[in-house]
């Protein structure tokens, strides 16, 4: 994948909830269709050994919910997890999050390529099953490496240790006393947990965040470093 | 360092690694690994604080952290532990509870009066007359007390860790190692927590056998099988469990960090307590327990005195005098209180040492140096008084005694855990039993004294633990069952001998307290407060519940000691608050808003402009009349947002608002009111059908969670066929309002033809404002031309760009929550939650023409059709105030009628646009008509009086909003 061209955020009109932080940080942002996206932060190299926090909410995501969620998207040939707070990685590298009998989000693919989202997005669901905007209603975030368990188990109390909470296991839970959604989906043998939780929190939970993994020297990453990590070990 | 000692002595000392700190400001060097004790001890420094309520001399005694008598003061932390905290340069220690200096308190004076203040004296000095004790309290708090709060400290960093266990070894002691290696061979995940900085608990400092070599065998044959396993097992070193709570839920508290650390299985190993005796000044310095002095010895290197005396009941002792012996110390004597020893190669091996020891004798008093501040001898007599045999009184010069004279197991947690533990008299002590069938106790604290077995029992308690079972191992041989003395009290002495260090507490005071009818342990620790200082009575229950059972003839077998409650150890206040964890809301355009120069409030849990500028009381008032004379703009990101979808999404609004929707169009709005089952009014908000099965509802700020909660309870029963979204936070809102408000909107919009015809009041609909999906609402909250803009939140900053950019050349402004509630009131609108409470009903709020009167049903009709049919009370009016009113009354103030209280002010500013005060308020029914005086008991308790008036105050005809 080419590095890819520089961007300012601002130009576009969508914008990530957080873009100000990374700004202030360093990174420096690609375009990802409607938006811009933190790509990678100059001079700090890819991932973070220890751990990384890396913000993934300009990218494509949606949600369905009603009562023939389940039997709608499995006719739009969505691959659901066989049970509730379980995920499923999808052909063309998006997720579907299974919350409940009558709930599911699908996380877009990290290249934001046509995918599974858009082509869900253009497709209006049937009676008994709504669409949610997932991508305005909730941020995402991605804390990925050998040290994400225990950085969030200062910050929650579901039991993430990885022989516990495994790969595509999915926590509905509190985290830093906000609602929360944690899935796991690691990338090759590094630990990887999306984040999913309020985006008018988004502010609040980026500074919990970086304040939690100071302790395990975590740092800040792109969408790039975890495109990497995919490659090169996925 | 004089009385340091050369390794191996040390263990825990880094000697490459000089530490400067100072105490009392004199200038101290140790090592890094020593604490502040062992530190001042290697000085031959040996006092280091003030007793509570004598101001008596006090220094080490457990150096386990086990009693109060180390507390010292540091500058940002008071009550430190001396003999665990470790030193660190420049650390600036002083002693804590006196008055002049540490070695001349002026405050000792108070001992000397001892006779007048019996325990509970104050009590009852200090009951009548009434207030007495207010003027006491002060200055027996500055006499009695522990160290000095510095209040200008800053927080410190603390936070909190949910930590996870298949099974928790407390304790890593010789038995609590050897159980954890074992859960850990049998495949669990164990963690393992040590108070200790090091691992091996005892075996560490403690003589097992005469010539000292079992001890390092056992622990380097644990550290060998650790190591194997060391995958499976977390060690957490310094780290203190202070609780054990209900499933099996454990309190660890380690640095500045509080872990809550939930395990399927516990092994307790949390050992045992050394037990101090009882005789005339048991407190010099000087004085210390036998572990105590092994503890200064092996771990830090200080030999803890020059001329010892060992006074004991068990071998224990013996191997503290050979320990003192190898190091350097004279052993004056070791003191047996027993006839004869028991069988044990610590004692076999003092005695073919030829070391003095007096067999059946006990110390009856510890004297004090000339300066009164350490030990300088014992006076010994016969442990029975009737012992004629024994020669009569002895004194020994010494400036070390140390207490070997038995044991308590530290039960604390296993009694959180709600085992029994009570008192044994083959053991002379107390013993632990009915624990939960996940929690194990193993170790001294299961009464094995003997370290092989404390070992075997250890590893078969892991296995246990782990799942596997077996035959519980023998538990130990009947030599090793009591370690502990009976009665270990000797009162014939002159001086104080104390109970209870923390608290100076007497034989006698116990006495006095069950003279007074406090003869149960429960009332007994209350009246006289034996166990309630800092050690928790940790060195006091035993001794204080044989005292009690002595004194009332009670039998003292299965007799329980007080009741152990969490905190087993010392938390600190910020370990137990931890990280501030406050989740605030900010809205997309948050950070424009301060741009702007906007001072922000809390609404619910967001972050709102009060308004723009340095001063937001002149900001409101221009605010407000921009929206009045041009546009203004309004970030409404805030208010609640839910989609309702389905069929049956209708009916479900038709029972849960009060208004009816069953003939509402697509594309037009609806107020919608909200009661709960009292008919109280809940929440407000508009209703917009978006579709024929789909309704986007708006809700206040503050309310907007439980509105969606109120809305998920009800459909739980109702079982429509309705979905319910919170779209709160997916949408970022902005109002535009004013007269020019259409056109800053109208070059932007594209979807909808703005104009009054094409889209009207309370219309709604779908567009693109700047390139952005958009939901319109046409309202008018503010009683001028307005619309409501939802997009989401991801576009929600260039949304509010866009409509800055495009109202420029109509002086269009930010305006805040401020400004937007008076041009609120001049409209007439309430808003729920100020102009109404826990009580409201829609009629008493002038509300009535929002009930669907000819519907059936809907979530608090009965309840307000009772309440009409009794007739209001208060109703909701409009009130003017004279122009030239200098001083307004302020919401909440008071409305009278004549004497009578009948209702109160919700809302009063003083509208720029009719230039006078306008408000809302309660009052009686009869006194509701426009024209009527309305009376407001205002500041100060003045009158006010004001006229009540025709709502609303601005715009009757509704010309400008519908514009």
């Amino acid at each position: 994948m080419s590095s890819a061209v520089p961007v300012d955020p601002t130009q576009y009109s969508r914008r990530s909830f957080v873009y100000r932080r990374l700004r202030d940080a360093g990174a420096v942002f690609a375009d990802c269709g409607d938006t811009a996206i933190a790509d990678g932060y100059p001079g700090r190299g890819g991932l973070p050994s220890r751990m990384a926090l890396i913000d993934l909410s300009p990218l494509p995501r949606i949600g369905f919910k009603g009562p023939q969620t389940l039997e709608w998207l499995s006719r739009q040939a969505v691959t659901i997890p066989a049970r509730n707070n379980r995920a499923e990685r999808q052909t063309d590298g998006a997720l579907a999050i299974r919350l409940a009998d009558t709930e599911v989000t699908i996380l877009g693919d990290i290249d934001s390529r046509d995918n599974t989202v858009s082509r869900l997005e253009n497709r209006p669901p049937a009676g008994g099953c709504y669409p949610v905007p997932r991508r305005d209603s909730h941020v995402w975030f991605v804390l990925c490496g050998g040290k994400a368990p225990a950085c969030l188990q200062k910050l929650c109390g579901v039991d993430l240790r990885i022989g516990r909470f495994e790969d595509l296991a999915v926590a509905q839970t509190s985290l830093a006393r906000l609602s929360a959604q944690i899935v796991r989906q690691d990338h090759g043998n590094v630990p990887t947990f999306h984040i999913l939780a309020d985006s008018a929190s988004a502010l609040y939970l980026w500074d919990v965040l970086v304040d939690a993994m100071d302790e395990y020297l975590g740092g800040l990453a792109g969408r790039s470093a975890l495109r990497a990590l995919r490659e090169t070990r996925g | 360092m004089t009385a340091r000692l050369a390794p191996p002595y040390g263990l825990l000392l880094d000697r490459d690694r000089s530490i400067r700190f100072s105490f009392e400001g004199q200038p101290i060097e140790g090592y890094a690994g020593d604490t502040i004790a062992s530190a001042l001890a290697a000085n031959d420094i040996w006092l280091l604080s003030r007793s509570f309520k004598y101001h008596r001399p006090r220094g080490i005694l457990s150096m386990a952290g086990d009693d109060a008598n180390t507390l010292v003061q540091l500058p940002d932390e008071p009550n430190v532990l001396a003999d665990l905290h470790r030193i660190s340069d420049g650390l600036a220690v002083t002693g804590q509870h006196y008055t002049g200096s540490l070695r001349s308190d002026g405050g000792q004076w108070i001992e000397r009066i001892a006779k007048f203040l019996p325990v509970g004296f104050y009590y009852r000095a200090f009951h009548k007359p009434r207030g007495i004790w207010d003027f006491w309290e002060k200055r027996i708090r500055a006499r009695a007390g522990l160290g000095t709060v510095n209040e200008a400290v800053r927080g410190r960093y603390y936070d909190k860790e949910y930590a996870f266990a298949e099974v928790a070894v407390v304790g890593a002691g010789a038995a609590g190692v050897a159980a954890a290696i074992e859960a850990a061979r049998a495949g669990r995940q164990v963690v393992l927590i040590e108070r200790q900085p090091i691992l091996g608990g005892a075996l560490n400092h403690a003589r097992v056998d005469a010539r000292a070599t079992r001890g390092v065998d056992l622990a380097g044959a644990l550290a060998e099988d650790l190591a194997a396993v060391e995958d499976r097992i977390t060690i957490l070193t310094d780290a203190t469990c202070t609780g054990l709570f209900d499933d099996n839920l454990l309190a660890v508290v380690t640095g500045n960090r509080l872990i809550k650390l939930r395990a399927e299985q516990v092994v307790l190993a949390t050992g045992a307590i050394e037990q101090p005796m009882v005789f005339a000044n048991n407190d010099l310095p000087g004085i210390m327990m036998g572990s105590a002095a092994q503890r200064l010895l092996w771990l830090y290197a200080v030999r803890p005195g020059r001329h010892a005396v060992v006074v004991t009941v068990n071998g224990d002792g013996y191997g503290v005098a050979l320990d003192l012996a190898e190091a350097g110390v004279t052993v004056q004597a070791i003191v047996d209180l027993r006839t004869a020893a028991a069988p044990d190669s610590r004692v076999e091996e003092a005695v073919s040492r030829r070391y003095p020891i007096l067999q059946g004798f006990t110390v009856d008093r510890a004297i004090a140096n000339a300066g009164g501040h350490h030990l300088a001898g014992v006076d010994l007599v016969p442990a029975e008084k009737d012992d004629m045999a024994t020669p009569a009184r002895r004194h020994i010069a010494c400036d070390l005694l140390c207490m070997a004279v038995g044991w308590a197991p530290a039960a604390s947690l296993a009694a959180h855990a709600g085992a029994a533990v009570t008192y044994d008299e083959t053991a002379n002590s107390f013993t632990v039993a009915d624990l939960p069938p996940t929690i194990h106790a193993t170790g001294a604290l299961a009464g094995i004294w003997n370290t092989d077995d404390a070992i075997a029992h250890g590893r078969h308690t892991g296995r246990r633990a782990a799942g596997s079972h077996g035959e519980p191992t023998a538990k130990t041989d009947a030599a090793q069952l009591s370690v502990s003395a009976p009665f270990p009290c000797s009162e014939t002495g002159d001086g104080k001998a104390f109970v209870d260090f923390d608290e100076d507490l007497t034989p006698e005071d116990i006495r006095n307290s069950i003279a007074e009818g406090f003869d149960h342990i429960e009332l007994l620790k209350r009246f006289s407060t034996v166990g309630m200082g800092p050690s928790q009575g940790r060195q006091s229950v035993t001794n204080a519940l044989r005292l009690l059972c002595r004194e009332t003839g009670q039998a003292i077998q299965e007799s329980q000691g007080w009741t152990n409650r969490p905190p087993a150890f010392p938390e600190k206040i910020g370990q137990l608050a931890g990280r501030g964890f406050d989740p605030v809301r900010k809205t997309p355009m948050h950070d424009r808003h301060l741009e702007a120069g906007a001072g922000m409030m809390v609404a619910g849990n967001w972050l709102r402009p009060v308004g723009y500028g340095s001063n937001l009381s002149e900001a409101a008032i221009a605010e407000a009349r921009a929206v009045r004379n041009g546009v203004g703009l309004i970030d409404v990101s805030t208010l609640g947002g839910i989609d309702l979808r389905g069929p049956d999404v209708v009916e479900f609004l038709n029972r849960l608002y009060t208004m009816d929707y069953t003939k509402q169009p697509v594309g037009r709005g609806r107020y919608a009111l909200m009661c709960d089952m009292t008919g109280t009014v809940m929440d407000d908000g508009v209703a917009c059908r978006m579709a024929q099965d789909h309704f986007y509802v708006t809700a206040t700020t503050g309310n907007s969670d439980g509105v969606y909660r109120s809305m998920l309870q009800w459909n739980a029963q109702w079982r429509l066929e309705v979905d319910i979204a919170n779209m709160t936070g997916a949408f970022a809102a902005v109002n535009i309002a004013g007269p020019q408000s259409r056109k800053v909107l109208g070059p932007l919009c594209e979807g909808i033809d703005l104009s009054a015809a094409g889209f009207p009041y309370m219309a709604v609909g779908e567009a693109s404002v700047a390139g952005m999906p958009a939901r319109i609402m046409r309202v008018g909250f503010v009683g001028e031309l307005g619309y409501e803009i939802h997009v989401p939140a991801g576009y929600g900053e260039a949304l509010w760009d866009a409509l800055t950019d495009a109202g420029r050349p109509y002086h269009c402004r930010p305006f805040g929550v401020e400004a937007q509630r008076i041009l609120r009131l001049e409209k007439g609108h309430i808003i729920i939650g100020q102009d109404t409470d826990g009580l409201t009903h829609p009629h008493e709020a002038g509300m009535g023409w929002a009930i669907g009167k000819r519907k059936p049903f809907f979530v608090g009709k009965r309840a307000i059709d009772i309440q009409m049919a009794r007739g209001l009370e208060r109703v909701l009016v409009g009130f003017t105030l004279p122009p030239q009113t200098a001083v307004l009354p302020e919401e909440c103030h008071l409305v009278f009628k004549g004497e009578d209280i009948v209702g109160r002010v919700t809302s009063i500013v003083r509208s720029p646009t009719l230039g006078q005060p306008i408000g809302m308020a309660y009052t009686a029914p009869d006194r509701a008509e426009p024209g009527m005086p309305i009376l407001i008991k205002g500041p100060m308790g003045r009158y006010i009086q004001g006229t009540v008036a025709a709502l609303p105050f601005y715009d009757p005809e509704n010309r400008r909003q519908a514009g």
